[in-house]
C-alpha cells in the first residue's frame, strides 16, 4: 500500500494590501497565520528537566509557554504559535558534555515538559555566532560545527523550519570577503540539500545583501554549487539575513527589503514565504507593508532585561513607571503576576520574565492587528495603522510615508 | 467711584492708518471690500500726483447703506462677521489722503459721502468729519466708487517702484486675487479685477486684468531630456485636501493645496524677486496667504521647490493682515504639526524623489561639461608650451619631480606626504631624510602661522610678494627675528640667528638651489 503524498509545507497567500500579504503557513500538521512574529527563546539554558531546562528569564518565559503552575497556569499558546531558537544558543550557559547530550537526545516537542507547546519551531543555524568560532564551546567539550553537524542538531531538536549554515556579511566586508562568504554558504547549501532531502519540515534558504546587486551576486555565487532550478524546487522559504547591523537605519532596512523582493521576483522565488532574521519588532509594520511574511525578534526579552515595559509596539516605559491597570493582557490582569512585575517575585528572572511575557503579548497583538488589516484586502486599513503608530514618531515618520508611497498605493 | 477708561480717538485713527505701511495695502483692502460686497467686477485706477496718488476704486457690488457707510469711516465698527474685513480697520488706510469721496448705490439708498483733509486734520489732532448726502434710489445699478485724492503713498507708489508686474505679484501673493478657495468650493464666486496705472507710473501696458483665482502652472510630471535643465519645467499638483483636526479646546479644518515644481514652472506664476522669498508653505486665512512656515518642510528638502497653501479660518491676524497673532495657541500648534505631517508625505512621494534625482543628475552632467571645457583649456595651455603652474602642495611636489628629472643633478625623492601636518613632506636627498614644508608661495608658510620646528627645508614654487617677506623681517615672526637670505637659498630664524632653514624655490634656478641645500646640510 502506497502512502498518500501530502505536501509537508504549504504557504498560501489569502489576501494582499498593496505589497503586503496575509496568508497561512502549514508545516506538517501545524498551521500559522502570516504575517507573524516568532519570539526568540532558549529552550535549553543550562538546567535540567526539573527546571524546564533553565535559562533564567528564558525559563520563566517557557513557563508561560507551557502554562506552568509557577505562573499560575493559563493558556498563552497563541503567543507561541511560532518560536525561533538557534543551534548556537545550546552552549550559551556553559554546559557540560553530558548536559549537551541530554539536550539533543530528544526533539523539543516530544518532551513531556514541552508538550503543551504545539507551535512551529524555527531553528536557525546560528551562522552569525559561528562566524567568530566554528565551535560549540561547552565547559568541558568543543564540537566542531559544519553544515552536517548543524543539520544533525536541527533534526535532533525537532525543527519544523530549518535554514542552511550561512556566513552572514557585515557592512565593513570587502567585496572579496563577501564573495568568499557567499561561496562558503553556497557549499553549505549544496551539502544541506543533500543531507536534508528527506527532511519533513520546511527548508529556508538564507539570502544576504544590502541591495539588489549584492543579493543578486549572492544568488549567482551559490548557483555555482546548486542550480537555480534546484534551489527553486528544494527550498520552501527565504530567510533574509545580515540585517542586524542595519536595524537602526530604517532607510537601509527598507532598501534591503524592497530590493530583496525584486531579486526574489527576478529569480522566481516570489511565491515563497519571506522571513527577515533578527529585526526589532518596531520595524514590523513597515516591513509587513513591504511584503515580509514572518519575523523573529528577541526585543520582548531584551526590553524586559533593560527594565522596559511596552505600552505599545512603538512605546516603552520604565517598568517602575508602568501601570498594569491600564493593560488588559493576561499577565497584567493577574494580581499574582502584577506583583511579580512590580518587583514582588521569587527571583529577578520571574519579575523580568513576567514583563517579557507582557511585552510579547503587546507585540503579538500588534501583529494580529496588522494581519487583520492586511486581510481586509485594501490598503487603507494598513495605512491607517502605520499612520497612527510609526508615523506618529517624528524620527520614523519619513520612513512610514516612504513605505506608504512605495508599497501601499501612495498618497498622491 | 467707577470710571470708564478713555480712548483718544484721534490718536487711534492716526495709529491704525499708520499701521498700514505698504501703500499696496490700499489695493488689498479695496479688493477685500469689493469681494465682501459680492462684486463681480472691480476696477482700481492709480495716478501719480505731486504729493501722492489719486486712487479710484469702482465695484459693482451691493453698495452701502447708511450703516455700512458709517462702518466705512468708523474705527473698529465693522458690520461684517464672516467676511475678510471684519475688524473695521482696513478702510482707515484711506485717511492718509487729502480727500475721500464715496459714491454708493444700494437697494436702500444712493449715498455720497465726502471727507476733506483727513490726514492733515488727524495730524492737527482734530477728528475729520464727513458729510453724507442722499439722492433717490435708482434700481438695478448698485455699486460703489471710492475716490481718494493725494493718497500719501510714500515711496511705494513711486513711478519708479510701482509696475504692473509688481502689482500682479502683490495681487496673487497677498490679496484675494490669489485665492485658492475655488479649488475647495465649487460654488466659489469669481471676481474680475482690473488695475489701471497712469502712464506716468507704468506705460508698458494699458491695464492689468485678472480674477480672484490663483492658477497653478500646468502639471508636467516627466522631465524634458532634450534640455540642459530637464527638471526645470517639471511640476506636480497636489490636489485639494481637507483635514479635520482636533486641538485642545475645539476642532478646525485645514485646507491644503499646492504644487512642487522646478524653476521654470514656478516662473509661470506671477513671481517678483527671489523664489526663496516667495515659495514654501504659506498659512492662509480666507485663502489669502499670510505667513510662511517653511520649517514644516524637513531640512533635507529645499523649501523653494514647494508651493503649498494651508488655509485655516481659525488663525487670527494682525490689523494689517501681515502676520499671525495666535501663534502660541493650541490651534496654531496643531495646524503647524498637521502641515508638517502632510508635507512629510509629499517629501516621500516617489515623484518628488525622481524630480530631485533628475535635477541632481543634470547638475552633475552640467558640471562634467564645464569640466570638459576646463580640460580643453588645460590641454590648450600644454600645447601652447606653457609650463605647469602649481596651485597647491601636491602640484608643487609634481613640479619638484619634473625639475629633478630635468636637472640630472642631485635628486630629491618624496618619501612621505601629509598635506595636513606641519611638516608636509619627508624627502630623501643625497641619501639623507629631510623634513620639508611645502608651499605654493614661501609667504604661505607665514600666512598659515606654521613654525620652523623640525623643518629643515621649505619647498615652494615661488617666493611670493617680496614686500610681505620684508614685513616679516621688519616685524619679526612668532616673537622671533627672521631674515631672508634668498641669495643663499634660505632664511635665518630665531633670536640667536643660528637656525638656517633651506628654501628650495622651484621657479628659480633649481640646480643651483639643490646643490646648495646639500652642501649646507
Amino acid at each position: 500500500m502506497s502512502e498518500s503524498v501530502i505536501p509537508s509545507i504549504d504557504f498560501e497567500v489569502t489576501s494582499t494590501a498593496g505589497d503586503a500579504r496575509a496568508g497561512s503557513l502549514s508545516i506538517r500538521d501545524t498551521v500559522i497565520e502570516t504575517p507573524n512574529l516568532f519570539p526568540v527563546l532558549n529552550f535549553y539554558g543550562g538546567g535540567t528537566i526539573n527546571s524546564n531546562y533553565g535559562g533564567g528569564i528564558h525559563r520563566t518565559v517557557k513557563e508561560f509557554m507551557i502554562g506552568h503552575e509557577r505562573i499560575n497556569g493559563g493558556d498563552y499558546s497563541k503567543f507561541f504559535d511560532g518560536v525561533m531558537t538557534s543551534v548556537s544558543s545550546l552552549t550559551d550557559y556553559n554546559i557540560t558534555r553530558e548536559r549537551y547530550d541530554d539536550y539533543v537526545s530528544q526533539p523539543i516537542k516530544e518532551r513531556d515538559v514541552f508538550s503543551p507547546f504545539s507551535g512551529i519551531l524555527f531553528i536557525d543555524s546560528g551562522g552569525f555566532k559561528f562566524l567568530s568560532s566554528d565551535e560549540l564551546d561547552g565547559s568541558n567539550f568543543q564540537i566542531e560545527i559544519d553544515q552536517e553537524k548543524v543539520y544533525e542538531i536541527q533534526q535532533k531538536m525537532g525543527a519544523d523550519i530549518i535554514v542552511n549554515l550561512d556566513r552572514p556579511i557585515s557592512p565593513d566586508d570587502t567585496h572579496n570577503q563577501r564573495i568568499e562568504k557567499a561561496q562558503q554558504t553556497g557549499k553549505n547549501i549544496a551539502k544541506f540539500l543533500e543531507l536534508s532531502s528527506d527532511f519533513r519540515g520546511a527548508r529556508y534558504l538564507t539570502l544576504h545583501g544590502y541591495n539588489y546587486s549584492m543579493m543578486d551576486e549572492f544568488l549567482t555565487e551559490i548557483t555555482r554549487y546548486t542550480s537555480a532550478e534546484t534551489l527553486r524546487s528544494a527550498f520552501d522559504g527565504i530567510a533574509l539575513g545580515s540585517l542586524v547591523p542595519k536595524k537602526d537605519d530604517r532607510n537601509a532596512l527598507i532598501d534591503a527589503v524592497i530590493d530583496c523582493r525584486a531579486v526574489l521576483e527576478d529569480w522566481g522565488f516570489e511565491e515563497l514565504p519571506l522571513h527577515v532574521l533578527g529585526i526589532s519588532s518596531r520595524a514590523i509594520p513597515l516591513l509587513v507593508a513591504l511584503g515580509v511574511d514572518t519575523f523573529d525578534s528577541s526585543t520582548y526579552l531584551q526590553t524586559a532585561i533593560n527594565g522596559g515595559y511596552c505600552t505599545s509596539l512603538m512605546e516603552t516605559v520604565d517598568v517602575s513607571e508602568a501601570d498594569p491597570e491600564q493593560c488588559d493582557c493576561t499577565v497584567c490582569s493577574s494580581e499574582y503576576l502584577k506583583e511579580w512585575m512590580l518587583g514582588d517575585a521569587p527571583y529577578q528572572k520571574d519579575m523580568l520574565g513576567a514583563v517579557a511575557m507582557h511585552n510579547l503579548i503587546i507585540q503579538k497583538r500588534s501583529i494580529f492587528e496588522i494581519r487583520d488589516r492586511v486581510r481586509c484586502g485594501e490598503t487603507e486599513p494598513l495605512i491607517e495603522y502605520i499612520e497612527s503608530t510609526v508615523a506618529q514618531d517624528k524620527p520614523t515618520r519619513e520612513h512610514a510615508h516612504r513605505v506608504v508611497n512605495h508599497s501601499l498605493g501612495g498618497y498622491f | 467711584m467707577r470710571k470708564n477708561p478713555k480712548v483718544n480717538e484721534v490718536n487711534e485713527f492716526l495709529e491704525i492708518a499708520s499701521d498700514f505701511e505698504d501703500p499696496l495695502e490700499v489695493i488689498r483692502e479695496s479688493l477685500s471690500n469689493a469681494y465682501d460686497a459680492n462684486a463681480s467686477n472691480v476696477e482700481i485706477e492709480i495716478r501719480s500726483r505731486e504729493m501722492g496718488s489719486d486712487i479710484i476704486i469702482d465695484d459693482d457690488g451691493d453698495g452701502m447703506n447708511q450703516r455700512d457707510l458709517e462702518s466705512f469711516f468708523d474705527l473698529g465698527n465693522s458690520r461684517k462677521t464672516d467676511s475678510i474685513g471684519y475688524k473695521g480697520h482696513g478702510t482707515k488706510i484711506f485717511y492718509k489722503s487729502d480727500r475721500i469721496v464715496v459714491n454708493t448705490a444700494s437697494d436702500d439708498a444712493n449715498l455720497r459721502a465726502e471727507m476733506d483733509e483727513p490726514w492733515k486734520k488727524l495730524n492737527q489732532r482734530e477728528l475729520p468729519q464727513y458729510e453724507v448726502t442722499e439722492t433717490p434710489v435708482r434700481g438695478g445699478n448698485s455699486g460703489t466708487r471710492i475716490r481718494i485724492r493725494n493718497f500719501r503713498s510714500g515711496q511705494g507708489f513711486d513711478p519708479e517702484s510701482l509696475t504692473y508686474k509688481k502689482i500682479e505679484h502683490y495681487l496673487k501673493w497677498k490679496t484675494i486675487a490669489g485665492s485658492t478657495a475655488y479649488l475647495f468650493d465649487d460654488e466659489d464666486r469669481e471676481m474680475n479685477i482690473t488695475v489701471k496705472l497712469g502712464d506716468e507710473i507704468d506705460d508698458s501696458r494699458p491695464k492689468l486684468e485678472t480674477t480672484t483665482r490663483f492658477e497653478f502652472p500646468d502639471e508636467r510630471l516627466e522631465p524634458d531630456h532634450s534640455s540642459e535643465f530637464p527638471a526645470e519645467r517639471m511640476c506636480k499638483h497636489y490636489n485639494p485636501t481637507e483635514i479635520e483636526i482636533e486641538y485642545e479646546g475645539g476642532t478646525t479644518t485645514l485646507q491644503i493645496v499646492g504644487m512642487v515644481g522646478g524653476k521654470a514652472a514656478r516662473n509661470e506664476l506671477p513671481t517678483y524677486g527671489k523664489h526663496s522669498a516667495q515659495f514654501g508653505v504659506w498659512l492662509a486665512k480666507d485663502h489669502i496667504k499670510v505667513e510662511r512656515v517653511n520649517e514644516a518642510i524637513s531640512h533635507d528638502n529645499e523649501f523653494l521647490h514647494f508651493f503649498f497653501v494651508v488655509n485655516c479660518q481659525d488663525i487670527e491676524l494682525s490689523a494689517n493682515r501681515e502676520s499671525i497673532r495666535n501663534k502660541s495657541s493650541p490651534v496654531y500648534q496643531r495646524l503647524t504639526e498637521e502641515a508638517e505631517y502632510y508635507l512629510s508625505k509629499v517629501a516621500q512621494d516617489p515623484w518628488f524623489k525622481e524630480y530631485l534625482e533628475t535635477r541632481r543628475d543634470a547638475e552633475i552632467k552640467r558640471r562634467a561639461r564645464n569640466r570638459r571645457s576646463s580640460l580643453k583649456d588645460r590641454r590648450e595651455r600644454i600645447e601652447s608650451g606653457k609650463a605647469l603652474e602649481p596651485t597647491n602642495r601636491t602640484e608643487v611636489l609634481l613640479a619638484l619631480e619634473r625639475a629633478d628629472g630635468k636637472s640630472g643633478a642631485s635628486t630629491i625623492t618624496v618619501e612621505d606626504f601629509d598635506p595636513n601636518a606641519d611638516v608636509h613632506a619627508i624627502v630623501r636627498q643625497g641619501g639623507k631624510l629631510r623634513n620639508a614644508a611645502v608651499h605654493r608661495s614661501l609667504t604661505d608658510h607665514f600666512e598659515d602661522d606654521l613654525t620652523f620646528e623640525e623643518v629643515d627645508l621649505i619647498i615652494c614654487w615661488e617666493y611670493g610678494d617680496p614686500t610681505t617677506l620684508r614685513e616679516y623681517e621688519r616685524m619679526g615672526y612668532l616673537g622671533d627675528e627672521v631674515e631672508f637670505q634668498l641669495e643663499n637659498n634660505g632664511l635665518v630664524y630665531g633670536d640667536d640667528g643660528q637656525s638656517f632653514i633651506e628654501i628650495l624655490c622651484l621657479n628659480q634656478e633649481s640646480d643651483k638651489v639643490t646643490q646648495q641645500a646639500v652642501i649646507s646640510d
